[in-house]
């Protein structure tokens, strides 16, 4: 079977549990992005891939290989770490060339690929300079060309954009995408930043706690998250309280809400509502009243706060569709019932 | 510093402990504020302790005077400090306790007041050689402290005492032998004149002293540990590692008195007697003071009180002596002595010292 | 952030200190030392000042050249060997828990306190026929009989290495405790072994701190004086043991300067050697 498969792999530091009970299929060629806040386990599973840490229990099975008892050294993988750890008493030439020299490669060959791979993250004739002369950009092309150097199955990366400026990380995310769509290598990312993995990931895993929470396409994470946790984690969104009153009708905030069910059995959930999904106009008996306690205008969209009772709903719109609200009106909140997300307990 | 670890205290200074003690000085115990009084500089430690318990509250009720006694650091550091403070005209210890070389190194600048002998009651009972002379005669010191250095021995290893400093040199003693470090501290030249060339005199020219330096060269098979700690040498002597060698007789007393397994032997040779000299600094103006101190300690009854109490070695003549023939014995012998020849340790000094050192070290 | 060069005189105040205590620790003594080397040594006495060079005369002998390079020789084979032991332990050591590392820190810290002649003492029963560790070997069955492991070139080594080691420890350790553990990871994950990558990245990154810390314990083991004494024969007395002979056997200062001003600039001119050679290396 080819791919990467995480088999129940735990691993305990002590008393903690830090990953526990993973499994996670991998097919060849996927961009994976493991995603969650600090502390969720996301590192020491890659980590545990790397073979930089043992699993305490579990297996990693590389296309059909069960690679568990190999030492870091012999698993064939390329990783970027998040300090980078370039080699600083070595040229960006010899840093590329590190894995061909240990391998026992000629000179010639060394050469080659080391210009190839220069050419690849775009520093031709780089291959002399120290590293310590490089830019921060430069830095991150020169660990990822070092990485790839030997052609790995599987390419880790640790956070490998959090020390680059906004700027720059957003122009790297499309970059390392683009390179790893070239390649069609197996690539695993670590990082806690939502608009990352939705940028570069076929596949984003989100985990909580050490567990895996949701794996799943980014726009089905976005649009359809299994939890509350998921659902605030990824991007911004409406977390409001329903339930079936009476009649047997779905209400939020005491309003129906037709076409929305719950499912069977359950009286009271969460409901998810992405704020660009919350349509804004005239008060009204088939509406959410609320009033409007602040409105930012940043151009590009209009984030407009709505207060209803005590709970505070946001809506964004772009500039087109602006609704003609002001601070202090009472507005009447839309709820499409199709893009709301009704939210496991 | 080497003293830190000797089990006992070291009696003798002219080893020179180093820099260590020489930052340790001046430490004066004031006995009793009296009109007289007179500073006496005695060699830190062992001494220092006997002599404030032993004899300086005696000397004090006896005449009147009383002491202040000076710790004084060893080497020729007090020589040093002596010298300079003489030429602004203080004097940091009226009378001090000198090694021999120091007091010759002190007489080419007539640090020492010369001593008036016929206030000394005694004078015609010390042995010459506890007489220390200016060349025109003048006296510049007095006997105050003598010690032996003798052929000492392992009692398990050496069942036979060894009888004469020829044992140096058998060869059935290689690697077995522990030996001072030093030309001026061994006194290894003289034992080989005295050995195999008729006496100390034969050290009088350059020819002799190579002649000297030539055989001595002969026992360096034999040396296992030239040794400038002694307790180096000590703990090596009773362990039986280094089961031969030169060392003090009156410590190697002590540790037989302890149990060791060790003896002293008076080779037929005689043993070496080095000794230590009362001067007067030229800066004290204490001279009556100083006087009635060397009379005092020069009487026979106080050269039996340091031999018993301090075990020194008497510097008077042994009829005039009250010491029993047994406590004699444990301090000195009738074997006519080594006495080094410190003149070649002022004159010849670095010359001397050169050689020695490219012999051991070479 | 741009630091901006020192204008007024009260900008130099925080030099003041270092300053003052250099001339006082460093200048004064040291400049004393070759003053007193050039004066005229008097066997009878001390010395008077004048300007000779009998004190360096003296000392430009083959005897004096053997003396110069056995020393020499000790010290840097002790520095080498003290770091060869202590860089592969110190990095050991930093991948151990804290608490484990603050025990082995006290530990060395406490072999520090003690002074070189405990050390020799030791270490010359440890090497004795009598009470030393061959009995050990004999009881084990290892050796026929006890034999002295002393005096010998082999003991003047171990002592001295004993000597140093806690001081290399200590100074390697905050440049191995702040080394990047990726570094070794990085090297790992590209196919070398944790001894492979050991050896031809950590050891190469850190090499700055290693010729350091080579020249510290080369000039500390140049001062050793007790020690080769203690433990060696005669042939193995450094320089340093001659001149203490000289200055506190022999009361001859201008010697014992003289020897010291020429120790001082021989290890000065090694040590700006192996910094001239180590920079020409960076540069390729």
């Amino acid at each position: 079977m080819s791919g990467l498969d995480i088999n129940a792999i735990t691993k305990a530091f002590g008393n903690f549990i830090a990953v526990d009970n993973v499994r996670l299929n991998v097919p060849h060629g996927t961009f994976v992005c493991l995603l969650g806040p600090s502390g969720c386990g996301k590192t020491t599973l890659l980590r545990m891939i790397a073979g930089l840490e043992e699993p305490t229990s579990g297996a990693i099975v590389l296309d059909g290989e069960d690679i568990t008892p190999l030492p870091t050294h012999k698993r064939n993988l390329g990783m970027v770490f998040q300090s980078l750890a370039l080699f600083p008493h070595l040229s960006v030439g010899d840093n590329i060339a590190y894995a061909l020299r240990i391998r026992g490669a000629s000179k010639e060959e060394q050469k080659k690929r080391v210009d190839e791979l220069l050419t690849l993250i775009h520093l031709p004739g780089f291959a002399d300079r120290p590293v310590a002369k490089l830019s921060g950009g430069q830095r991150q092309r020169v660990a990822i060309a070092r990485a790839l150097a030997l052609s790995p199955k599987l390419f880790l990366l640790d956070e490998p954009l959090s020390a680059l400026d906004a700027k720059l990380r957003e122009a790297m995310q499309v970059e390392l995408r683009q390179l790893q769509q070239r390649l069609g290598i197996t690539t695993i990312v670590v990082t806690h930043d939502q608009r990352e993995a939705m940028t570069m990931a076929d596949l984003v895993v989100v985990m909580g706690h050490g567990r895996i929470l949701q794996a799943a396409p980014p726009i089905e994470i976005y649009r359809k998250p299994a939890d509350a946790f998921v659902a605030d984690f990824i991007g911004i969104t409406n977390l409001l309280p329903a339930e079936v009153d009476s009649a047997g009708r779905t209400t939020i905030l005491g309003t129906a809400i037709p076409g929305l069910a719950m499912p069977a059995g359950v009286t009271r959930a969460s409901v998810s509502i992405r704020p660009e999904d919350v349509h804004l106009g005239q008060p009204g008996s088939r509406a959410i009243t609320g009033q409007v306690t602040f409105v930012r205008d940043l151009g590009g969209t209009i984030e407009t706060f709505v207060e209803v009772g005590s709970t505070s709903i946001i809506a964004v719109a772009t500039p087109r569709e602006r609704p003609n609200v002001s601070v202090g009106a009472k507005v009447g909140v839309t709820l499409p019932p199709e893009s709301c997300v009704v939210l496991g307990s | 510093m080497n003293r830190l670890i000797s089990t006992q205290v070291s009696r003798r200074s002219v080893l020179g402990a180093g820099l260590a003690t020489a930052g340790v000085l001046a430490m004066p115990s004031i006995l009793r504020a009296q009109d007289k009084s007179l500073k006496v500089g005695v060699y830190g430690g062992y001494f220092k302790k006997s002599f404030d318990e032993h004899v300086f509250p005696d000397f004090t009720k006896a005449t009147g005077i009383a002491v202040e006694s000076v710790a004084e650091p060893t080497g020729e550091a007090w020589l040093v400090q002596l010298e300079q403070a003489a030429k602004a005209g203080q004097a940091p210890a009226d009378l001090s306790m000198m090694s021999q070389t120091s007091t010759l190194k002190g007489q080419s600048t007539e640090l020492w007041t010369p001593l008036d002998t016929s206030k000394f009651k005694h004078y015609g009972d010390l042995l010459p050689r506890f007489i220390n002379k200016y060349p025109d005669g003048r006296v510049a010191g007095i006997g105050a402290v003598a010690w032996w250095i003798t052929l000492v021995s392992n009692t398990d290893v050496y069942k036979e005492a060894p009888t004469s400093w020829a044992a140096f040199w058998d060869k059935a003693n290689e690697d077995k032998l522990g030996l001072l470090a030093l030309a001026s501290n061994s006194f290894l030249l003289e034992v080989t004149a005295k050995t195999f060339m008729g006496g100390t005199n034969a050290l009088d020219t350059e020819e002799g002293l190579n002649k000297a330096f030539e055989k001595l060269a002969e026992v360096k098979p034999n040396v296992r540990l030239w040794y400038r700690d002694e307790a180096q040498f000590e703990q090596a002597l009773k362990s039986g590692e280094i089961p031969m060698g030169q060392y003090y007789h009156d410590v190697t007393g002590l540790a037989i008195a302890d149990g060791f397994h060790v003896r002293t032997t008076f080779p037929k040779e005689g043993g070496i007697q080095d000794s230590g000299n009362w001067v007067l600094s030229r800066a004290s103006t204490k001279v009556d003071e100083a006087h009635a101190f060397i009379d005092y300690m020069s009487q026979p009854s106080m050269q039996g009180v340091m031999s018993r109490k301090v075990g020194t070695t008497p510097t008077l003549k042994k009829e005039v002596l009250d010491l029993t023939p047994a406590e004699f014995a444990s301090v000195s012998s009738d074997i006519e002595p080594i006495i080094p020849r410190y003149d070649l340790y002022t004159s010849k000094a670095d010359w001397i010292n050169q050689k020695w050192t490219e012999l051991i070290v070479g | 952030m741009r630091r901006e060069a020192p204008k007024s005189f009260a900008d130099y105040t925080p030099l003041l200190f270092p300053g003052l205590m250099l001339v006082v620790f460093f200048v004064v003594p040291f400049s004393t030392m070759i003053a007193v080397s050039f004066f005229k040594r008097n066997p009878a006495g001390f010395y008077t000042p004048d300007f000779v060079i009998d004190n360096y005369a003296r000392f430009l002998t083959t005897f004096f050249a053997g003396v110069l390079g056995f020393s020499l020789m000790l010290a840097v084979l002790v520095a080498v060997c003290c770091v060869s032991i202590a860089f592969p332990f110190t990095y050991l050591l930093t991948k151990r828990s804290r608490r484990a590392q603050t025990l082995w820190l006290v530990g060395l810290l406490s072999v520090l306190s003690l002074s070189e002649v405990i050390i020799g003492f030791a270490w010359s029963t440890l090497f004795s026929q009598t009470a030393g560790i061959t009995n050990l070997f004999v009881a084990l069955g290892l050796m026929d009989k006890p034999v002295a492991l002393l005096p010998t070139f082999g003991a003047v080594l171990a002592g001295m290495i004993y000597q140093a080691l806690p001081y290399t420890i200590l100074v390697l350790y905050p440049a191995l405790v702040r080394l990047d553990p990726t570094l070794l990871e990085a090297a790992r994950t590209l196919g070398a072994s944790p001894v492979k990558a050991f050896f031809n990245v950590v050891t190469p990154a850190l090499r700055n701190t290693i010729v350091a810390t080579l020249i510290m314990v080369f000039v500390f083991a140049l001062g050793s004086y007790l020690l080769p004494q203690i433990l060696g024969r005669p042939r193995h007395w450094t320089l340093s043991v001659l001149i203490t002979d000289q200055a506190i056997y022999q009361s001859n200062m201008p010697f014992a300067a003289a020897m010291a001003v020429f120790l001082v600039l021989i290890s000065l001119a090694l040590v700006g050697l192996t910094l001239l050679v180590g920079r020409r290396e960076n540069a390729l």
